[in-house]
């Protein structure tokens, strides 16, 4: 694997020179292309239970993918697929899916928890944002418009309790959830646009 | 990937290390010149997913997509349309999508393909040339071996191993078991697509039994091989959730079955007789009868290619990928099934577009995941991820294997879910 950025040293000409410059790159657009089959055309997901990758904050999906690959971080398949690729191309591959447009899922929810949800966001809130959409750090994932199906299934690892998961807050937070609140917050988060983040990104 | 302008992909391509160290020549991004033409042969996972990435790498290649079939009905997950837990139209899809992209979809059969003039004759009557072949044919059964089981005995002792028409055939005779019954289920010598499906199979047949009135019923595998796909993790699930009511006997064991009776739904082996009262036999696979015409296969009846591009090892400008290719063995262990053939299909197309452009292919990607649901919320899996060392492919050790059969509780439960959004995305990704 070639080294696609070269000339970008820190973390912020990271963000400027990976725009356009990685997805140019033929052989890192056929490593994705593998990813393609379980998260959908370019990280747009069309299967309900597999998160949407385009769009997602670099820093988060550098970080899981790092973590999955040394064992770090509890997965199913994610850490027997990246221990075939290199920490350069899981970072590359971060890079990729971070610089494609956001496409919240087009997905029927229960408007009663979407609406119970938006009372009970305090706990997550503070690192998610109001929205889902404005993180707090660039590590943590960006909810709105993800797949309702795919974040219960993340709350529901948390809460499991048997599982490696190494953000400790987030373990603490999910715990202290109520069974009615998991389902409820999830499907806010899921009705999101993604609109309100991306234009107070710009 | 799906927003990847032709013009900078062919660049990035022409600046990349692997093709730097070739002429590229000028035409290559020529706006005008006759557009190329790809023709693919079959419209399973692979082919679709060769058409599609072809004509997104680069739109001004003509696609043509040959397929006698107007709608695909997949085989993955179809155990489950067995059992009643899926619709069969869950698991069709039309040609729409590839249309809708601007992919030429041919309703017919390709009867040759002629490497030498390059191009395709069709049953319709129709010659086809082109600058490159995808041939994604699948398997063909082969009906001989068996003494008493022929195409037409199929369709009495289903396979249900390829197309709706069988598998509702074996979900109509698993509906009239009788409780206490016998379902026995014969698995030739691997190769064969989808190597875990006859044992996924036991595992949805007892639950359905289980669900529906039938507990006393047995499942029974007579197999004509002593080992299989995620053996551990389905001797355990059917320990798990149906005790006692799966029997599996290995080819070493007498699990061998040499000749059925299909008046009688009978299997016999060199030891015993089995009387069914539902027989899903299977019958041993070869590469799709196209790419043996084509001259395409070894003895074996698989396809040999070359592993930095899936281009066949026999004939220039035809690639070959999917469940026709050589795989799926103990000494070639890349394992048909449709993740595996997608990916294939991706090398192929990105290898045909940088070819077709008088470029060096891309690095090829190799990787597999492939979910068995023993029960509807009872799921796990096999990740194979490959690469190419000195023109071979290459098993990645550091990646890889099944899950744990002592995984935590929720990991069944899990890759259940992501099972069904594995299968929406595959759907998503080959034919839309």
């Amino acid at each position: 694997m070639r080294k696609i950025l070269p000339h970008c040293l820190g973390a912020a000409a990271l963000l400027v020179c990976a725009t356009g410059a990685v997805a140019d790159d033929p052989n890192l657009s056929g490593l994705a292309a593998t990813c393609n089959n379980c998260h959908g055309v370019g990280g747009v997901s069309a299967g309900s239970s597999m998160a949407s990758l385009a769009g997602q904050n670099r820093a988060y999906l550098e970080m899981v993918m790092l973590q999955w690959k040394s064992g770090e971080r509890f997965s199913t398949t994610m850490g027997r697929l990246l221990g075939g690729y290199t920490e350069d191309q899981i970072k590359s591959l971060a890079a990729y899916y971070a610089e494609k447009p956001w496409t919240p899922a087009a997905q029927e929810l229960d408007p009663k928890l979407v609406r119970q949800g938006g009372f009970v966001l305090d706990r997550c809130s503070g690192c998610h944002g109001k929205t889902g959409g404005e993180t707090k750090t660039e590590d943590t994932p960006r909810l709105d418009g993800q797949w309702v199906r795919h974040i219960d299934l993340e709350l529901a690892k948390y809460r499991d309790g048997t599982l490696a998961l190494p953000n400790q807050k987030m373990a603490d937070n999910a715990h202290k959830l109520k069974e009615k609140e998991v389902a409820a917050i999830a499907a806010f988060f899921a009705s999101q646009s993604g609109e309100k983040a991306e234009t107070k990104s710009k | 990937m799906n927003t990847i302008n032709r013009r900078k992909f062919i660049q990035a391509l022409a600046a990349a290390p692997l093709a730097s160290v070739l002429t590229v020549p000028t035409s290559a991004l020529a706006a005008k010149k006759k557009a190329k033409q790809v023709v693919v042969v079959g419209g399973g996972f692979a082919g679709a997913t060769a058409a599609k990435y072809v004509q997104m790498l680069d739109p001004s290649i003509k696609v043509t997509l040959i397929e006698p079939l107007k709608t695909y009905t997949s085989c993955p997950l179809s155990n489950e349309v067995v059992t009643h837990h899926r619709t069969i139209e869950s698991l069709q899809i039309g040609y729409e999508g590839l249309t809708k992209r601007g992919v030429e979809v041919l309703h017919d059969t390709v009867t040759a393909i002629d490497p030498a003039k390059k191009s395709v004759k069709t049953q319709g009557g129709k010659t086809l040339g082109y600058d490159a072949v995808v041939v994604a044919p699948g398997v063909e059964f082969d009906f001989t071996g068996v003494e008493g089981y022929s195409q037409e005995v199929s369709e009495k002792i289903p396979h249900a191993y390829k197309g709706a028409e069988q598998t509702l055939l074996l979900r109509q005779q698993l509906e009239g078991l009788p409780d206490g019954g016998v379902f026995v289920i014969v698995v030739p010598k691997a190769p064969i697509r989808c190597p875990p499906g006859p044992y996924e199979r036991a595992a949805q047949v007892a639950y359905y039994c289980l669900n529906h009135g039938k507990p006393k019923s047995k499942v029974l595998i007579l197999d004509s091989n002593d080992s299989f796909a995620k053996k551990a993790l389905f001797e355990q699930s059917w320990e798990k959730l149906y005790p006692g009511m799966i029997e599996w006997v290995a080819g070493s064991a007498g699990g061998t079955v040499e000749r059925i009776d299909a008046e009688s739904r009978t299997a016999a082996t060199a030891f015993d007789e089995h009387k069914a009262d539902v027989l899903n036999f299977i019958p041993r696979h070869t590469a799709g009868g196209i790419a043996k015409a084509a001259g395409l296969t070894n003895e074996a009846g698989w396809c040999d290619v070359v592993p930095l591009t899936m281009e066949s090892a026999v004939h220039k400008g035809v690639y070959v990928v999917g469940d026709a290719c050589k795989g799926g063995t103990p000494e070639f262990p890349m394992p048909k099934s449709a993740h595996m053939g997608m990916t294939q299909a991706k090398v192929a197309a990105g290898a045909i577009v940088a070819s077709l452009n008088g470029l060096a292919p891309p690095v090829p990607y190799y990787a597999n995941t492939c979910y068995s649901l023993a029960a509807p919320d009872y799921g796990f899996s096999v990740v194979q991820v490959y690469r190419v060392d000195d023109n071979q492919f290459v098993y990645v050790k550091e990646a890889g294997g099944v899950s744990p059969v002592d995984a935590p509780a929720i990991q069944r439960k899990l890759e259940a879910q992501y099972a069904d959004g594995w299968f929406h995305n595959v759907m998503a990704d080959a034919f839309t």
